[in-house]
């Protein structure tokens, strides 16, 4: 492959990715609110100790806050001609 | 009551800390060195506030009478931070780009700039905040009792202890919510000192979650034990409520004034968002990660009557650490203390904006542009307006006593503020969203709330009777507040939920789709809806109404002197005009009502300037007009080309005209020399001779040939006469026409004969079937004519074989008789002139006449109703003599 016709390509991909970045970011809520109500599935069956509520629930938050930070982080330098700020 | 000296004054250097940090950061920003006060992590701090008081105390007590259900109150807010990219971006962005003060700014821009819609916000947000700041007096003043083991309480009274550290922050939020009317609607130094706080609440709650873990409960492992044998062991929560607070919780981090204050309005860069997206939930998750550990603890070793929500203060207190007790009441004191302050700004904004303004602004008179500084009411209307907001809060407290534990409290307020939600997110998000609706579905919602859970709240003979709780109005069971429509539920919460903002919501949507807006309300819905596609700035006031000098008068009492007139004089420079009074454009107006909107909020901005132009908002007419200024400068510009292309072909013609008449004059000048020159050569030639006959002494023959030739020359002479003579008749219209019945064919052979072409060298072409026309005209002045042309042919075809075609032709309207020879033609120049008298065509010699031929057959043709022309580009001279078809007579005789 020549170098000439590495670039187009490149960028679409890029621009790919972007979209894609994007799509992660609008969907990370409905992951966290599954995870969030995924609890209520095991009240119903058989006693569930608080305490590994708690750890799966704290585990859940700490895993969705990682996703969250590295997701934003790429969109907030994929997409850096796009911010504004205050005059 | 040592220990409750200490607590003061720790308590009071801890609040003059906060003062020093936010004036020092105040004047940071105001000398632009405020780099570090703008980073993502102050933004992030500054959020906290979402965690008050309720959540330093309140959440123990939750989590020890109901367990992990605590928990939902943080995991909704994380949802909505995690979606940041979805809501809370495009929240931020139409907050910039709209210049919005407030929720209520937001809501009442997007629908049409409408009060009325600002007012009903404001109310909700005033209602809805009044039990959580009740909230925070309670809970510093529980701490205090816990603290001081009712010492405070017994010497000065529980009431008094919350009324002293009402009126505390009051002053507090006063002195550094309102000291100057930012146009930008910051508080640099607030938010400092709220994001000092949050570190503090953090530090101090962290330090007894880890004092509470390894310094009582003996490490994680033996802790996790003791909740799997603790009162709230089993996870039993109720799915309805789980999902119903998470939601809740979820519907107040967007809705809350406060929080809608620090995360849209303070707002520095949008950046810092994608940074608070998880920076955010991370701080939640450290705020509740001891909470359960601390309410186990707690519950096993404090006795069965302490109060829960005090568990974080009284255990350090209880094991004899009274260092992390005083911190930890200094944790809980911040996140009182900053909740009021940002709450307080928030709702004195919007009271002052929304309510006192339009009240005063129409109480002053008709006019906007009464002299002096409105600056000042607008401060002392928010002064106002936060000791209103704050003794609110205090006689809710004081009515209902403070007997409640703190989260339900805080549910109320919740689930009240919450109401604004389906308009909120209806308006950024759905353009076909009304006022009506948005207006309807919140009256709807906050009706709803205030009837089944925030007046009931109080506790029964307050707003509601036992009876009416129990049986519902007049006995009306299914009216019950506590179970509507006859659906009861153990949960007063949850049903009132339910009812208020499914309610809200369908009469949000279905008074959307039934109502019409109007066309500001679409305008103003476009670019909300599409923020991103265009931060253009929408259209709205037409030029022409607004006089500058009224405008900067209301301005300066608003933005201030110096800033109005920088601002006029700004833009009067890039209009290019020297002074300070710029032209009234829809920009500048736009651009105006924009400053005005960050300090007086975008209806009273959009209502003042209205005052100015006359009216009150942008109608259908107003556009109309625009569009229709527009389309008449259009058709305004065509006029003018249009005329500027007559205007062309007019001085076309002008011009040709004059070059005609400069010609003619030449042409005349000629022909009186000619003409001179023709009458004198025979007179010279008359008189000679005449001269020579008087003398005598001459033969008959010489006799006769002088006499001859004196004869010749007068009757030259006479001819010239004659024509001149003719064409005069002619011209003065005196000829009489002697009409006759004849054959054009037969016109023709007589003219051909008297032109005397029998012996020259001119052939003359001609078909004699096609002249075979009856005609019923004047056939001798006909002939005339043709002669003429026909003799012309022969003085100036100039070939060697000359060659005269004659041709008649059937013309749809006339018949026409052309006469075309094979000489040179007539030039171009001369072609306009040949029919004038005195023209001749080429040189004077070769023309035997004095040029009055062929205008003597132009005035002939006139007569007949025809016309003789200059036929073009038939390869000689060529002209065409036209005669109307009604000359003809009964057809051709074969």
């Amino acid at each position: 492959m020549t170098r000439k016709s590495e670039n187009p390509i490149f960028l679409e991909r890029e621009r790919y990715r972007r979209r894609r970045l994007m799509d992660g970011a609008r969907l990370s809520p409905v992951l966290a609110a599954f995870l969030f109500l995924l609890p209520l599935m095991w009240g119903a069956s058989e006693q569930v100790p608080t305490a590994s509520v708690l750890i799966f629930l704290f585990g859940a938050w700490a895993a969705l806050i990682v996703l969250t930070a590295i997701l934003s982080r790429r969109l907030r330098n994929a997409t850096r001609e796009n911010w504004q700020e205050r005059p | 009551m040592g220990m409750v000296n200490v607590l003061i004054s720790v308590s009071l250097a801890y609040v003059f800390f906060l003062f020093m940090v936010a004036f020092f950061a105040d004047r940071a920003a105001a000398r632009g060195r405020s780099k570090w006060l703008q980073s993502p992590l102050i933004y992030t701090l500054s959020l906290s506030i979402y965690c008050t008081a309720w959540t330093f105390y309140g959440a123990v007590g939750y989590a020890a009478r109901s367990g992990v259900e605590f928990l939902t109150i943080y995991l909704g807010p994380s949802i909505v931070m995690i979606g940041w990219w979805l809501i809370l971006r495009k929240l931020v962005r139409i907050g910039r780009s709209q210049r919005v003060t407030s929720i209520a700014d937001l809501i009442s821009s997007r629908f049409g700039k409408s009060n009325s819609l600002a007012v009903v916000v404001t109310v909700i947000a005033v209602v809805g905040t009044t039990p959580y700041i009740a909230l925070q007096l309670q809970s510093v003043t529980l701490a205090l009792d816990a603290f001081a083991g009712d010492a405070v309480s017994q010497s000065v009274g529980a009431s008094a202890t919350s009324l002293w550290l009402a009126v505390g922050l009051a002053l507090f939020t006063v002195l550094f919510g309102t000291r100057n009317l930012d146009a930008n609607e910051r508080h640099d130094g607030v938010v400092m000192a709220i994001a000092v706080e949050a570190v503090v609440k953090l530090v101090a709650l962290v330090s007894v979650g880890l004092f509470v873990i390894w310094g009582i409960g003996g490490g994680v492992g033996p802790v996790l034990e003791r909740i799997s044998q603790s009162d709230i062991a089993r996870w039993d929560v109720s799915s309805g409520r789980w999902m119903g607070l998470m939601f809740l919780s979820a519907a107040a981090l967007l809705t809350l004034p406060r929080m809608f204050q620090v995360m849209v309005v303070e707002n520095e860069d949008e950046r810092h968002l994608a940074t608070a997206s998880w920076a955010f939930p991370a701080y939640l998750i450290l705020m509740s990660l001891f909470v359960v550990p601390i309410a186990v603890i707690g519950l096993e070793y404090m006795p069965a009557g302490a109060n829960p929500d005090l568990f974080v203060l009284t255990l350090p207190l209880a094991e004899g650490k009274n260092t992390l007790a005083m911190l930890s009441f200094l944790g809980g004191f911040s996140s009182a203390t900053s909740m009021v302050i940002v709450a307080a700004i928030a709702l004195s904004t919007m009271v002052s904006n929304h309510i006192v303004m339009p009240i005063w602004l129409s109480a002053q008179g008709s006019t906007a542009m009464v002299a002096g500084d409105v600056r000042h009411v607008v401060l002392l209307s928010r002064r106002l307006s936060i000791m209103g907001v704050l003794t609110l809060g205090y006689l809710y407290h004081h009515t209902t006593g403070g007997g409640e534990a703190l989260a339900s409290i805080g549910l109320i307020s919740f689930a009240g503020v919450a109401q604004t939600l389906p308009a909120l997110m209806g308006g950024i998000f759905w353009r076909g969203a009304t006022r009506v609706g948005a207006l309807l579905g919140m009256v709807v919602g906050f009706v709803l709330w205030a009837y089944t859970l925030f007046m009931p709240s109080f506790g029964a003979e307050v707003f509601m009777s036992q009876a009416f709780l129990e049986n519902g109005p007049y006995g009306i069971t299914w009216l019950r507040p506590q179970a509507l429509f006859g659906i009861a539920s153990d949960d007063p919460v949850i049903h009132s939920i339910v009812w208020s903002m499914s309610l809200n919501t369908i009469t949000f949507f279905v008074f959307s789709l039934l109502s019409f807006p109007t066309p500001l309300e679409r305008l103003q819905g476009a670019q909300f809806v599409n923020v991103f596609d265009h931060s253009a700035r929408p259209g709205g006031w037409s030029r022409g109404l607004a006089e500058a000098e009224d405008l900067l008068v209301m301005a300066q009492r608003i933005l201030g002197p110096a800033e109005a007139q920088a601002l006029f004089r700004t833009e009067a420079v890039s209009q290019g005009i020297t002074g300070y009074l710029p032209e009234t454009t829809p920009e500048f107006l736009q651009r105006l009502e924009r400053e005005m909107a960050g300090s007086v909020g975008a209806a009273t901005a959009h209502a003042m300037i209205g005052q100015i132009l006359g009216r009150a908002s942008v109608t259908v007419e107003d556009l109309m007009a625009v569009a229709d200024e527009t389309a008449q400068i259009m058709e305004y510009s065509n006029q003018l080309e249009a005329k500027s292309a007559e205007l062309i072909r007019t001085a076309r013609q002008l011009r040709a005209a004059n070059e005609k008449l400069t010609q003619m004059s030449v042409q005349k000048d000629a022909f009186l020399s000619q003409i001179s020159h023709e009458l004198r050569t025979p007179m010279t030639s008359i008189r000679a001779f005449s001269e020579i006959l008087r003398e005598g002494g001459l033969d008959d023959a010489a006799l006769a040939k002088y006499a001859g030739i004196i004869h010749d020359e007068a009757i030259r002479l006479t001819r010239l006469l004659d024509d001149l003579l003719d064409l005069s008749v002619l011209e003065n219209g005196q000829v009489s026409l002697n009409e006759k019945e004849g054959r054009i064919g037969e016109v023709l052979n007589q003219a051909v004969a008297a032109a005397g072409t029998e012996n020259s060298r001119l052939r003359i072409v001609r078909s004699r079937v096609r002249e075979d026309w009856v005609i019923y005209t004047d056939l001798d002045r006909l002939s005339q004519v043709f002669i003429n042309l026909i003799s012309n042919a022969l003085k100036y075809c100039d070939t060697h074989r000359p060659r005269l075609e004659i041709s008649v032709r059937d013309l749809d309207e006339a018949i026409a008789i052309d006469f075309i020879d094979n000489g040179s033609g007539i030039p171009a120049a001369s072609q306009d002139v040949i029919f004038e008298k005195f023209s001749r065509a080429g040189s004077d010699q070769a023309a035997g006449g004095a040029g009055l031929g062929l205008a003597i057959c132009k005035e002939i043709m006139n007569r007949l109703g025809g016309t003789v022309s200059y036929l073009p580009g038939q390869g000689g001279a060529a002209f065409r003599v036209l005669l109307p078809k009604t000359v003809l007579r009964s057809g051709r005789i074969s």
